[in-house]
Parts: C-alpha cells; structure tokens; sequence
C-alpha cells in the first residue's frame, strides 16, 4: 500500500481555508530508484526516509505517482536536513521534479530535520510523476513531501509534527490487525533468530519482527560484522545463522546471508516479519500484553500479542517502552568491583559515567583497472583530518559521551560516514591509489553497546574473570573481556573515529539463565547486548555466537513456559533441571552433514 | 597504547639524536654507574644538570639462558628514586640462529616504559646483520611506548605468516613473512629484536617495580609526580590526593587540566572536591580553558553549570559556537531553568541565531521562539 495521504479536511484549521493537502511519505515510493530506504532513526526523527547512499556518485532518482484530488497550484515542502551544515556546500543536496518540471530549488540544505519550501507548481493532470533527483550522491535525505493549495508550512519541532501526522493521516490509536502467538520475539541479530528457531523447534508459534529485510543485524550483509565466540550448547542452530572468519566488512558476508535466511523461513511456526519496526509494548501490572509495529515502507501497522516476549533489538527497546529497569553507560569501579589496575580509568572509571563502547560503520574500496575520481570533500575532513586509509575494520568506531548511542545515532552514523569519505579523498590523493574505487560503505550503525536491561543477575566482570559456574548457567563462553575505549582520549591527535581494545583473558566463564529475563516486567526475556549485564560485563559475550547462545537459550526457555503456564523466573524458581536437561539435550541432536 | 606520548616528545629526541651523532657511534650517558644526561630515546621530562646514581635493588628480569639481570634504581642526589634501570643482553633467535642484542631499558616509578640507549659499539641488528638506523631506533622507541601493542598477546610464531610449501621438492621454504598489522608496528627486518625487546619491557618486571613504589610512597613522591608531564604520573598522583591536597594544589591542576591529556582532564572534572564548585574563584580556572579542552571533558564541565558563576554562563554564551549540539541544549537548558537571563547573554543568544555559519543556530533560535 503506497502511503500517499490525502487530506480533505483539517479538523483543526479554520473551515475557510480547508484545501486538498497531500502528504507523500518518500520511504513509500514506488520506486526508490537507488535510494535506499533508512529506517534506523524512527524513534529520533519521526519516520523512515530515503537517503542518496551512492559513495559519491549520485543516485538513480526515486519515483512515484502522486495522485491529486484536483488540479491546480500546489505549494511544495519537502523534510528533509542537511547533514553536515557549515562552511561548504551541503553534502547531500537533492532536487524533486514535478510532471516534466525540475523545480530550481536545490534541497538538503537545512540544518536539523525540518521543512524546506521548495515553491509551488502547476498542477495539471490527476496523477503527476514525482522525482527525487540526487545531485551528489552524498546521502542527500528525504523524509515526505507536502503538497498544499496553501502556503502554510507544516510544523517543525518533533513533537508537533508527530501530532500533527497522526492527525493528518488519521490514524486510529490502535492497529486494526492484530494476531496472537506463544512468542514474540522483536530484532532479528543473531540472538533473535536463535530464540526463534530454539522456540519454533518445540512447538511455539513465534513472531519474528525485525526492520530490515535482511537477518543477522550486526551480522548481516547490510553490515558485516564476522560471528565471535564459542557455540556452548547451541552449535546446530547457531551454524544455521552465524558466519566464516572473513575480515569484517567482507562481501562473503553476503553467502552466510542467504544460509541465515534460509534457515530461519524454512520454519513453518515462525511467522517472519521483515521491514517491520516495533514502535510500542504495552504493558499492564508488570505484563507485557503486546508490541505494535510498522511495515518501514508502508506504513501498515500490526499488533502482536502474546503471554511472552524476547527483547532482541539491541536498544532493548521493548524493555524500555514497557518500563523494565535498565541500565546505560559505565558503572563506578566499586559497584561490582571490577577494576583492572593497569588500565585504570579507561577499563573502569572511578566515578560512573555515560561513556560506552562505540558504534562502527564497516566499508571498503577495491582496485580497478582504469582510474577512479573521487569527489572533494571539504564538509568530511575536519572529521577526517589528515587520515588516510581505503578500508575499515572494527577500530572504525565512534563514542563520545555528548552522545547517546540510540538517541544520537544518525549523528553518529553521519560522522563515520564523514570519517570514511574524508579517510578515503586522502588517500586518493597518492598516486598509488588512483586507480582505487570505494566498493562498500554501510549505511547502518552496527552498534556494540546501548540499553542494557536489569534481570535477576547482572553479569559483570567478575563473574568472567573468577568463571563461576552458575547452577543456572545456561550460555558459555572462552572469549577474552574486551573493552574498547577511543585513542583521542590519550592523545588529541588520534583521529575521534578510532578505537582500542583492552583484553583481559579470562577462564571459561557461564552466564546465568537470570540475566535473561526481566527483574521487573514478569513476561519479558532479553537475549543480545541487552541483557543484564554491566559495562565491563558486556566486553566479552557481546560477540555474536555467545548472544545466539542467549536467544537459544531463551527460546528453550518460552516452551518450558508455555507447556507449565509460569513466567520465565518461574523456570528458575521451579524447573531448572528439566530446563538445563533440555538444553543438554540440544548437544546430541544430529548436525547435518552439510552444516559441520 | 596508553598515553601516548605526543609529536614533541618524539621531535625533542630526534633533535638530541641529531646532536650526537647516529647512536651506534656514540658512546651515550652510561658510565655504568648512574645517568647524566637524558636517555636517548626517553618519555619523561630530563631536567638539565640532573645528576642520577645506581642504587641496587632486589628486582630482576629472567633472561632466557643468561639467568637473572640486574635491575636498579636511579636516585638523584637527595637519594630520591627517579627511574629503574637494566642493562640487557639477551639472545634473540630466529630460524635456528641466535645472536646477542644488548640495550640499556629505562621504567618509570609505576614500572612503565621510560625509555632505552643503545649500547656503544654495539648497536641493535636486525635479522640480514644490518645495523639499526636512527629510524629504526625510533620505530623500537614509539613501539615500546605502545603498551597495548599487537605483540603483547601474540606468540611470536603468532606474528608471521605460515612459511609457503616449497614450490619445488628440495627447495627450502620460504621463512615466513611479517602479518601486515605487525609489520605496521615493528622494525622492518627486525621483528624478533622487536618482540624481545617488548617483552622485557613490559614483562612481570613492570607490576614488581609498581609494587614497590606503592610500598614505599610517600607524600613527596606524589606531589613530585603531578608536577610531571607525564600523563601516567599526574593520574597516579590525582587518585591519591584527599580534598585538602585537592585543595593546597589548586594551581597545579588547573594547569594539567589545560595542558593535560584529555583522560586526566576528565578524571580531574569528575573528581573534583564538591568545595571547588562552591568557590568562584577556585572554579573559574577550569571554565576559562571551556573552549580549547576536549569535548567529553566539556561535556562533564557542563554538568557543574547549576554552580558556576553568572560571569561564567555569560562568558559562555559567547562560546556557544565551540559546543556541540547536545551541549548547546544543555547550555539552553540551564538558561530555561533561570528566572531571568540577562540582557547580555540574550545579545549573544540573538546574534548566534541569526549567524548563517552556525550549525547549530536553529536550537537556539527555537529557544528564543519558546523564551518569548
């Protein structure tokens, strides 16, 4: 259902001027051409968008029909921003045409998200073809187009438009669709797909809503991050969904794609929803009742209800809007005692703040055999500075503690994007890369650390480093505690987008089914980087084998729910052992050959 | 790569190097019995004249089929402990050939890298016999200062390529080539001198040698150690002083917070003693360098904003331009918090909305609409 919206009356304006009002949503556009449709900000900015992600070769243009309710004179806006005001010309300016007619006006150059008054335009025919006509093919954005016989702006501050949207569009309060399930699980990284599958393998019929249209989050093609970390108990289904030790950013990720995906469709019980975004979790006496979502592109809404959730997105988003306890940033080193001397402040600071590990944005450049221009980029290099590189790794990330890292995360995706392509106009300033061309860059911010919800346990440094063997533990793990922390903090002259890692070798060390559940919210599960554990805690099962061990882990764990009608600290309380039988047993179910 | 030590530290040492002639000539400051002059390759501020004697110790470092090597400390003539010293000769093997390298290692009092000399008339060799270039002394040095280092949690067969299977029968392999992030780090031709060398360096012998500072510590020895550059010292000393000293250095930290490292900076704003935010004047040393420190410091100044002077708000609000966005909101807030905002600071805040250039000038001309 493309979401263009007519608005034949405004309830709240004066019955004088009411028109014939148009609002065009650009991430529903028949066709978006090579813009890709930018979904990550919703919750920042208001809606998905379309972005001219083309490395610096402007993109094809994005079309669509718009039909209007009568001809005439409309006046045109467009939201949209400029992503990196200052001294230059904007990065990411775009032009819309209307019919046959390129409007002059040179869009994308506001500062913050906001209307732009494009001017007005003729309209001749019912249905005009509109365009969004990329000029730089540096990430130019738009949210919507507005049409209106008025010249009246729509409002700009968020929490007026976001009123004035749901107005517009009259949109009920609740979804008209709703559908039960015994699961529902929300993000579909790693630990999402492994809760579902684990669930989905005893009987469970599970939602899977993840917003984009490929599995594996982090891991994803549309990211690629490689899979670290052991299997524990969970090597079948974790091989169905991890990934081969390429280098991260590699192509190959795009084959443990099409495996990932595979895998996780080829059960019939999981009811897969792909480019749909949870917007709310409702909850009522501690009980989630059920999560709403949004198809990115259309718009259509949908409520899942079920007795259980997973919160799997990262951002622990569904423990947030249900009001479970979390947690943000690093503890003092007293809280849980988790000082390492030799590293002092930067592994663990004496007074808590709101510093976490960064977000990456992963990218890469090929050689070619002709020779490669790449544009200037002034507006890049006061991030950039002097660096030169023509591939990023894992040390490619971002934190800073003016920033959050779910509430800032355009911001701080647009800083890597200016990091990268001033790092790469560098570099092709020597000779010897004239022939080089940038190949990828991801537009998603592949976060480490964000939300951290609060269970029964928080798993924290100690707990890795004296390896305690919980007699819930339910998720294993060999891999070093590594914390990251940014090179500018010892030397100003370090590039801000650079990071180091710190490694403290641990034994095997377990993580307790209690950091897996909600303290407060009865029916909530956490499986990812957002589950109970501290800052330090994080640095070594953030990897994605160990948090694909949590969702398993998680998943088994809603069946014993299911089949003994209890909350998950019901398990804890009264059928641990058959729940840690159930998940011995998953050691001798037979690995196809095709997967060992 | 704690701390590491910035471009002038390294220019100052190519310089003296550049006075003394390349190092393998040079007979450097060792007479044997103590230090005289600045180590070739150094981290830590040499104050003309210093005059430095060995003193033994009961520390020393295991050296692989030499045994045990001497560390000793190096006192200055009130018998002050300043560095620890060793004079090293250890074998470095590689492919089944052993060789000796021989080099004089310095550490601080916290027992991290302090710097090295080369012997004279026995320079450092690489793997083909070559000797060592001033370059390559430098690239050991910058490597040696990165405590976090490639090397540190790799073996050493870890670090160099699988050998390639003989094409031809008969033909020997081809010895294994450097892995591209080491090579990056290590002297070229020289990677087993390297790994040796940093080992040493930051082997057990850096934990006893902080053991025994700590067991020994005295007031002295801290104050002397935030008068330091060193960035490692000035932490070290800011974690042991109580809010008197807090308070009687008042000076000193001011400085370090406007030339120190932005670590130490945001260490010394988060643990400021609740009577510097009390005190104008104690607090208006650190809002007068807002502008030039780092931005996470920046950030953690601003949370003292309910306590600074309205000299300071009003001095700010001519700043808003160095703030990022998120500061700029704070900022604001504050000022949205206050019962009247002066007429000066509302100059300001109308001729920041309205400068084109601004980024960030639309926040604040939201905050007049709404102030309105």
């Amino acid at each position: 259902m493309k979401k263009i919206l007519v608005i034949s009356c405004f309830c709240f304006l004066s019955a004088t001027i009411y028109g014939q009002d148009i609002l065009v949503e650009a991430e529903s556009f028949d066709d978006p051409g090579g813009w890709v449709v930018d979904s990550q900000f919703v919750q920042q900015m208001g809606s998905p968008y379309l972005m001219a992600h083309g490395m610096g070769q402007p993109v094809k243009n994005a079309t669509t029909v718009v039909r209007f309710p009568e001809k005439g004179e409309y006046h045109i806006w467009v939201r949209t921003m400029n992503w990196v005001p200052g001294d230059w010309e904007a990065p990411g300016r775009f032009k819309l045409q209307v019919g046959n007619v390129a409007l002059e006006k040179v869009l994308g150059k506001r500062s913050g998200w906001g209307w732009e008054y494009v001017g007005s335009s003729k309209v001749k025919t019912a249905s005009e073809k509109v365009q969004l006509i990329d000029q730089t093919g540096f990430n130019g954005r738009c949210d919507a187009i507005y049409f209106s016989t008025r010249k009246e702006a729509p409002p700009a501050s968020p929490k007026k438009l976001k009123e004035w949207r749901t107005e517009i569009t009259q949109e009920p309060n609740a979804p008209k669709r709703s559908d039960d399930y015994d699961l529902v699980v929300v993000g579909g990284g790693i630990a999402g797909c492994a809760a579902s599958i684990a669930a989905a393998e005893q009987g469970l019929k599970v939602a899977l809503i993840h917003d984009r249209p490929v599995l594996g989050g982090n891991a994803s093609e549309e990211i690629r991050v490689h899979t670290l970390g052991i299997y524990g108990h969970f090597e079948r289904i974790l091989k169905k969904l991890d990934t081969e030790h390429y280098p991260n950013g590699s192509a190959d990720a795009k084959l443990d794609q099409k495996k990932r995906d595979d895998n996780v469709k080829s059960y019939e019980n999981i009811d897969l929803h792909l480019n749909w975004r949870a917007y709310d979790a409702v909850n009522e006496n501690d009980t989630i009742r059920y999560v709403d979502a949004r198809q990115t592109r259309t718009g259509e809404r949908k409520r899942f209800t079920a007795p259980y959730f997973v919160d799997s997105t990262g951002d622990g988003w569904i423990g947030f809007w249900a009001g479970a306890e979390f947690s943000y940033g690093r503890e003092s080193v007293d809280t849980y005692g988790e000082e390492w001397e030799e590293w002092g402040e930067l592994w663990s600071p004496e007074e808590a703040d709101n510093a976490v590990m960064g977000s990456s944005v992963l990218w890469g450049s090929k050689e070619t055999d002709s020779v490669q221009k790449f544009p200037n980029v002034p507006w890049a290099l006061p991030v950039a500075k002097e660096y030169e590189e023509v591939n990023g790794e894992w040390q490619w990330e971002f934190s800073r503690n003016d920033l959050h890292q779910i509430h800032d995360a355009e911001e701080i995706r647009d800083h890597m994007l200016r990091a990268i392509y001033g790092s790469f106009a560098n570099a092709k300033k020597n000779s010897k890369n004239a022939t080089r061309k940038l190949e990828w860059v991801s537009y998603l911010v592949g976060k480490r650390e964000s939300r951290r919800l609060v269970g029964d346990h928080i798993f924290t440094f100690k707990d890795a480093k004296t390896g305690i063997e919980f007699a819930d533990a339910v998720v294993q793990e060999t891999r070093e505690v590594d914390v990251h922390y940014q090179t500018v903090l010892e030397d100003e002259k370090n590039p801000d987008f650079i990071s180091e890692a710190l490694f403290y070798k641990t034994p095997m060390y377990y993580i307790p089914y209690r950091s897996l559940y909600s303290k407060n919210i009865s029916n909530l599960f956490m499986a990812g980087r957002n589950f109970s554990t501290s800052h330090v805690g994080l640095g070594g099962p953030r990897v994605m084998r160990t948090t694909g061990q949590m969702g398993a882990a998680v998943g088994l764990a809603a069946a014993l729910c299911k089949k003994y009608e209890v909350n998950p600290r019901g398990i804890y309380e009264g059928y641990l052992t058959e729940y840690l039988s159930l998940i011995e047993q998953q050691k001798y179910i037979k690995i196809p050959a095709s997967k060992q | 790569m704690k701390y590491k030590v910035g471009f002038i530290t390294l220019f100052v040492t190519v310089m003296g190097f550049a006075q003394f002639g390349t190092p393998n000539a040079v007979p450097r400051n060792t007479d044997g019995k103590g230090l005289s002059a600045r180590p070739l390759f150094y981290v830590l501020d040499w104050k003309l004249g210093t005059q430095l004697r060995e003193e033994p110790t009961e520390l020393a470092i295991e050296v692989d089929s030499l045994g045990l090597q001497e560390v000793n400390a190096l006192v200055d003539v009130g018998g002050t402990k300043v560095l620890y010293t060793s004079d090293i000769s250890t074998p470095v093997c590689a492919d089944g050939e052993c060789r000796l390298m021989h080099i004089r290692l310095y550490w601080t009092l916290l027992g991290d890298y302090a710097g090295f000399d080369p012997y004279p008339h026995l320079p450092l060799t690489k793997h083909d016999h070559d000797e060592f270039r001033t370059s390559d002394y430098l690239k050991l040095h910058q490597l040696l200062m990165d405590d976090n280092s490639i090397l540190k949690r790799r073996k050493i067969d870890e670090l160099v390529e699988k050998p390639k299977e003989p094409a031809m029968e008969g033909v020997d392999a081809v010895a294994g080539a450097t892995i591209k992030e080491v090579k990056e780090s290590v002297v070229d031709g020289a990677l087993y001198s390297c790994y040796t060398a940093w080992h040493l360096v930051h082997g057990p012998i850096k934990e006893a040698i902080l053991k025994r500072t700590k067991a020994s510590l005295e007031e002295a020895t801290v104050l002397s150690m935030l008068s330091s550059n060193h960035p490692q010292y000035q932490m070290f000393a800011l974690k042991r002083l109580d809010q008197d000293q807090y308070e009687e250095n008042h000076d000193r930290i001011a400085e370090i917070f406007a030339s120190g490292i932005p670590l130490v900076r945001s260490f010394i704003v988060k643990n400021l003693p609740e009577s510097f935010w009390q005190s104008q004047e104690i607090q208006r040393p650190f809002w007068q360098n807002f502008s030039t420190i780092d931005i996470n410091s920046r950030s953690l100044l601003l949370n003292h904003l309910d306590k600074a002077p309205e000299a300071v708000v009003e001095n700010l609000s001519q700043q808003m331009a160095s703030m990022t966005k998120n500061q700029l909101k704070l900022f604001l807030e504050h000022l949205e918090g206050s019962e009247k905002v002066n007429p000066r600071i509302k100059a300001n805040l109308m001729a920041f909305s309205s400068a084109d250039t601004e980024t960030n000038a639309y926040l604040v001309a939201y905050f007049l609409e709404d102030y309105e």
